[in-house]
């Protein structure tokens, strides 16, 4: 039953896309945790540490998204573990997005000058005081425009967890493409609701590196 | 008819007045020395000579050609404009003959063998002729000086202009670059250098400008300018230049 | 429940695995060539354009920038037909794929070329030079030095995202994985396998690149 592509599912296609909100909150969140690890690590004085993470990260950004995605979704099905879409999901962009992010974090953790730490080591305080207080606070200021910009990778990398059938934005173009048989004016309509999050975000990014740079 | 003649020349960054009428006659073979304080236009004024600033009001004309014309081809008559810089401006990734040689090819059509005879003879002039090949990198900040005179000169210019081509530079490196601008000089090149080298305009220049708030404040000749100012914003700034 | 790794099926299909391989290679470099240079007059239209070419730009980078991969290409393949124009998967994948790299190689390209100082312009307008000429011998060979390390490493996830194109039914390395798994049923291995070559490929490229730099602009 072929249907015609209306206002509804112009609506229908708005609402999907909070699976993609909500997927990309659930790799960031997960992605946060492992990049943080991944940075501390990689600024470590153990070389032990910083070699791990290092080829991690190099392992990671050398394979593609989809691999990770169909190796938990089908390789730990088959392997007998049960997975859904979600977990399979959350998996793969977590271990994706930590790589990511470590390299962002690590790259503001030692933007912030040495000195700092030679100030903060001189007046006493433990290497986890030092981290709190001194270093933390302006690494953050330093990694949030990147870390925006990767946000915005991430909203669209979730259009990749539709090939593992999960239900995000790109997935419902798909059905909805296949029951009105009108893919272009579907994949128009997709595309500009993934214009509209991501655009403001870009923006936004922009906006607080300039502000960043002009004080710093 | 004059080398250079300026005739009213004003010019304007918004509010801001960085020369306010400003005239001036530099004849063929003059040595100019043009002093001031920071933000008294004398860059400025060098700048708009080959055209690099555009000017809002007056005329500016090199052997009698107006270089605030639109209809004027600036690129041929900076060919008859040599300019130093006081950052060098070497191109990083052009070896010290290529640098020079870049022009006389592109501009003056000459072959590359022409090319390379005219780079070692403008090297010879500026007593770096064994540092040919070498890169900008490889050379001090003296050198690289040196170097950018000799790629203007290799354009056989009628006039050169020096924008502060040693305030750059380390002071004991100072020296090796004022023997070249000497050196020019005898050779009877019309010269107008913006300069805080006292010594070099006392002794090689035949006039001294002194530039204030966008105008030519006073000039005449070195030796009559430096003693015996008659301004007191001259001699405010020769107090604090030459203690 | 025991599951006992067995790579042995995977390898077997080693000959397919290179057909996928090569098509991943083809598909990338073609896409590199002709991404750069669309990045490259993109970049120019941009810096030395008018208004009109600049905006034009704009909209073209922000639109991909802005718009997931696999959207872009199901646009071409599956959204064209229904408006008269029905391309191959190699075709459309190929197309999508250059216009997704020219607009992040736009930005990259042009941040090399504004990377120029403006005095060495000054200085190649003073010595009598040409517009042209001042681009061909004093900015070009100091912006891609400068461009290069973020335009490489930009070559390489293009690569990688070049195994998108396994959606649209494209013979490369990541869907003769697809194929291989729905025959032998070893998702895992093959998926291990598919992930080990593109590391391989990956690692390669790097060392390749580094190569180059060091030949072309380490003096």
């Amino acid at each position: 039953m072929i249907r015609e592509f209306g206002t509804g599912d112009v609506v229908y296609l708005v609402f999907a896309a909070r699976w993609t909100l909500a997927l990309t909150a659930l790799a960031f969140t997960g992605g946060a945790c492992v990049g943080l690890l991944l940075a501390v690590m990689r600024i470590s004085s153990f070389t032990a540490m910083r070699l791990l993470a290092s080829c991690y990260i190099q392992i990671v950004q050398g394979t593609p998204l989809l691999v990770w995605l169909f190796l938990f979704y089908f390789g730990l099905s088959i392997a007998g573990l049960p997975v859904n879409a979600w977990t399979a999901a959350a998996l793969a962009y977590s271990i994706y997005g930590g790589a990511f992010l470590g390299e962002i974090w690590r790259g503001a953790l030692i933007a912030v000058a040495p000195t700092q730490w030679e100030a903060g080591a001189s007046l006493g305080l433990t290497y986890l005081q030092q981290m709190r207080y001194i270093i933390m606070p302006q690494a953050v200021r330093i990694a949030i425009p990147p870390t925006i910009g990767f946000l915005v990778q991430l909203i669209k990398n979730t259009s990749l967890a539709a090939t593992i059938g999960f239900v995000e934005l790109t997935r419902e173009g798909q059905l909805t493409s296949a029951s009105t048989y009108k893919p272009f004016a579907v994949y128009i309509t997709v595309a500009i609701i993934y214009f509209l999050i991501c655009f403001p975000l870009t923006q936004w990014s922009r906006k607080l590196e300039e502000r960043f740079n002009v004080t710093r | 008819m004059s080398r250079v003649e300026l005739i009213n020349v004003s010019k304007h960054y918004g509010h801001l007045q960085v020369l306010d009428n400003v005239s001036m006659t530099v004849e063929a073979g003059e040595v100019i020395a043009i002093i001031g304080r920071s933000g008294s236009g004398k860059s400025t004024l060098l700048r708009c000579l080959n055209g690099l600033e555009p000017i809002q009001a007056g005329e500016i004309l090199i052997d009698g050609v107006k270089v605030n014309d639109p209809d004027t081809d600036l690129r041929s008559l900076r060919q008859n404009v040599g300019i130093v810089f006081q950052s060098f401006n070497l191109f990083p990734h052009l070896s010290v003959s290529d640098n020079i040689t870049l022009a006389p090819r592109l501009v003056l059509k000459q072959s590359p063998d022409q090319a390379r005879r005219l780079a070692a003879d403008v090297l010879a002039r500026v007593g770096l002729a064994d540092k040919i090949d070498s890169m900008p990198s490889q050379l001090s900040g003296g050198q690289q000086q040196r170097v950018a005179i000799a790629r203007s000169l290799a354009m056989n210019p009628q006039l050169m202009l020096f924008d502060e081509v040693t305030s750059a530079l380390d002071p004991e490196l100072t020296g090796e670059v004022l023997r070249v601008l000497e050196g020019v000089a005898r050779e009877g090149m019309t010269m107008i250098l913006v300069t805080h080298e006292m010594g070099f305009a006392r002794h090689f220049a035949t006039r001294i400008v002194f530039m204030h708030e966008g105008k030519v404040w006073e000039q005449g000749p070195v030796a009559k300018v430096l003693s015996h100012p008659q301004t007191a914003e001259l001699k405010s700034f020769l107090d604090a230049v030459l203690n | 429940m025991k599951y006992g790794l067995q790579f042995r099926d995977v390898f077997a299909a080693w000959e397919f695995l290179l057909d996928g391989l090569a098509l991943t290679l083809l598909l990338s470099v073609a896409t590199m060539i002709l991404g750069f240079f669309l990045g490259l007059a993109c970049a120019c239209a941009k810096t030395y354009g008018g208004t009109r070419f600049k905006q034009g730009v704009t909209v073209y980078v922000e639109a991909i920038r802005n718009t997931p991969l696999l959207v872009q290409i199901f646009l071409l393949y599956f959204g064209l037909p229904s408006l008269g124009l029905r391309l191959e998967g190699f075709d459309a994948a190929l197309i999508a794929l250059v216009i997704n790299l020219g607009a992040y190689s736009t930005e990259i390209i042009r941040a090399g070329l504004e990377s120029i100082p403006k005095s060495q312009i000054e200085a190649g307008q003073s010595l009598g030079l040409t517009p042209w000429q001042i681009f061909r011998y004093i900015i070009v060979f100091p912006a891609l030095k400068a461009m290069y390390p973020a335009l490489s490493s930009q070559f390489i996830l293009l690569m990688l995202a070049t195994s998108v194109v396994s959606q649209i039914s494209v013979q490369d390395l990541f869907h003769v994985g697809s194929i291989i798994q729905s025959r032998t049923f070893r998702d895992f291995e093959v998926y291990t396998v598919i992930g080990g070559v593109y590391l391989a490929i990956a690692f390669m490229m790097r060392g390749v690149f580094t190569l180059i730099y060091r030949q072309v602009f380490a003096r």
